[in-house]
């Protein structure tokens, strides 16, 4: 049974060749035409994500891997095609970026919390092991602008990972912290796979894939151009990479 | 796009957030300061001090003038904090809005309580500053000022949903409302009494929405006397009209928020 399904889906990024983003902008080029270059990302891709199932989606720089994460997780809109959900999915996306600098730890946890669909009831029940599990305890009152980009990182995937729906959508994942950490998202991604949530993830590195990863797809000039097990589709994608080399 | 929606919060999910955006909020804007959250109250009252030594000598001939500069006062700074900071809301939680789904109108509503908050102390202020000078207005009074506040926020939050979507698109707008908001002081009608004015120019000034607010206020706080049923009429159809023009475009702009971050 699939928990989601993607089909047909496909999008442009209208990029204008003088960018005009104010109002001056506008006003004293009110009668100049504007022009724009479209900048297919997506052409038309299609796939099917099971229950219980890790899908990985590799591809190189720029094949429009994160877009479609953003288009699954509802953040941005396809111009074509179709999403269909058939459960709840909690993205991880852009970590590290994406706190308020002024406001410590705790509060940046209730505001993200709340954001992937948790009860301040239940962001403040997992509080200290989302602390914990990010390594910053002691430093939970302290402003996240003192936190290195490192704790910062930590602390998104330590609440992303308390807060996971059914599905969860993973953008390079394990790319942060120290051997301990990198071991402990690892366990903890383990367990939520064992307990039955399917995984989408994006990633570049041919040992997470072939490790975690039941099935892989590669992406390659807007459509899926693979669709296989994840050694042969490691394969191709580093016979991809380094074609031009 | 059907089954899970995604990007629709569960009412106590939703309902936790938006205590969050607002105590957050509040705790950014005041805890640096000492004294806290006395300076958002002090900022206008002390305006009314420097305007009324100003301009008791031109209008001090109305005893009334002092109520009707301090009304005006609070509730121009109400409108120009609100929309301020509803103007730039969506720009501000942009961290959030890149994260995951979920209903972005929140951050333009949340945008507006410390606002509100002010506006609430000022309220009981009023009312006891009146009480004290002996024209404590009735419970219709002020039944008839919260109806019209309650007009002025829904005035403010339309604004809010239009300029922030439009915002993302145009970064300079919060530099144009500021100009927009430094003539519109003088537009309504706050340090000088309406009537100063010709009249065929009031309806004009009328359609900025201070100055109704600010004037069907003073009418039932300081004259006792209520507007026609035509006045309630109007300011009704402002507020509907702006309310709904800023929610239709919010509505259409705000899907595509999170490519324009």
């Amino acid at each position: 049974m699939a928990v989601l399904e993607v089909s047909g889906l496909a999008k442009t990024f209208r990029i204008p060749e003088v960018h005009r983003n104010t109002v001056r902008d506008h006003a004293l080029a009110l009668f100049r035409p504007r022009r724009f270059r479209d900048l297919p990302v997506l052409a038309d891709v299609t796939f099917q994500l099971a229950k219980g199932e890790t899908l990985a989606i590799m591809g190189r720089n720029g094949c429009g891997k994160s877009t479609l994460l953003k288009i699954i997780a509802g953040i941005y809109q396809a111009d074509r095609g179709d999403v269909r959900r058939h459960a709840g999915i909690t993205p991880i996306l852009e970590l590290g970026l994406g706190w308020n600098p002024e406001l410590d730890a705790i509060d940046n946890v209730y505001l993200m919390g709340a954001v992937l669909g948790l009860t301040l009831g239940e962001i403040g029940a997992a509080m200290d092991d989302i602390l914990a599990f990010a390594e910053v305890g002691p430093f939970a009152s302290l402003k996240l602008q003192h936190y290195s980009s490192g704790m910062a990182a930590r602390l998104a995937y330590a609440v992303a990972f308390h807060a996971v729906r059914e599905v969860l959508v993973l953008d390079e994942i394990f790319a942060v912290g120290d051997v301990g950490f990198i071991m402990r998202c690892q366990d903890r991604y383990r367990a939520l796979s064992a307990a039955g949530h399917a995984v989408l993830l994006v990633s570049h590195d041919p040992r997470i894939v072939s490790t975690f990863c039941h099935r892989a797809i590669l992406l390659e000039g807007g459509t899926i151009v693979m669709d296989d097990t994840p050694g042969r589709v490691v394969e191709e994608y580093l016979k991809l990479v380094t074609a031009g080399r | 796009m059907n089954g899970v929606r995604q990007g629709t919060l569960t009412p106590g999910a939703l309902s936790g957030l938006a205590w969050t955006l607002v105590r957050t909020d509040f705790k950014t804007r005041y805890q640096p300061t000492v004294g806290g959250f006395v300076w958002a109250l002090l900022k206008p009252f002390a305006m009314f001090l420097v305007l009324i030594a100003v301009f008791s000598f031109i209008f001090g001939g109305d005893p009334a003038y002092r109520f009707y500069l301090i009304i005006g006062l609070f509730l121009w700074d109400f409108f120009a904090e609100a929309t301020k900071h509803g103007l730039v809301s969506l720009q501000a939680k942009s961290y959030l809005l890149n994260k995951a789904p979920f209903p972005s109108w929140i951050l333009v509503v949340t945008a507006a309580s410390n606002a509100l908050i002010t506006l609430a102390v000022f309220c009981v202020v009023i009312t006891v500053f009146l009480a004290a000078a002996g024209r404590a207005p009735g419970v219709g009074a002020l039944a008839l000022f919260l109806l019209y506040l309650v007009q002025y926020t829904l005035i403010v939050l339309g604004f809010s949903l239009a300029a922030s979507v439009l915002f993302l698109r145009y970064r300079d707008l919060n530099q144009v409302w500021d100009v927009a908001i430094q003539a519109g002081f003088f537009v309504a009608p706050i340090v000088y009494p309406l009537s100063i004015i010709p009249e065929r120019f009031h309806f004009f000034l009328y359609l900025w929405p201070p100055t109704p607010i600010i004037q069907f206020s003073r009418a039932v706080l300081v004259d006792g006397t209520v507007p026609t049923a035509r006045a309630h009429a109007f300011l009704a159809l402002e507020t509907l009209v702006v309310f709904g023009a800023g929610v239709l475009l919010f509505r259409a702009l705000a899907p595509r928020v999170a490519e324009y971050l």
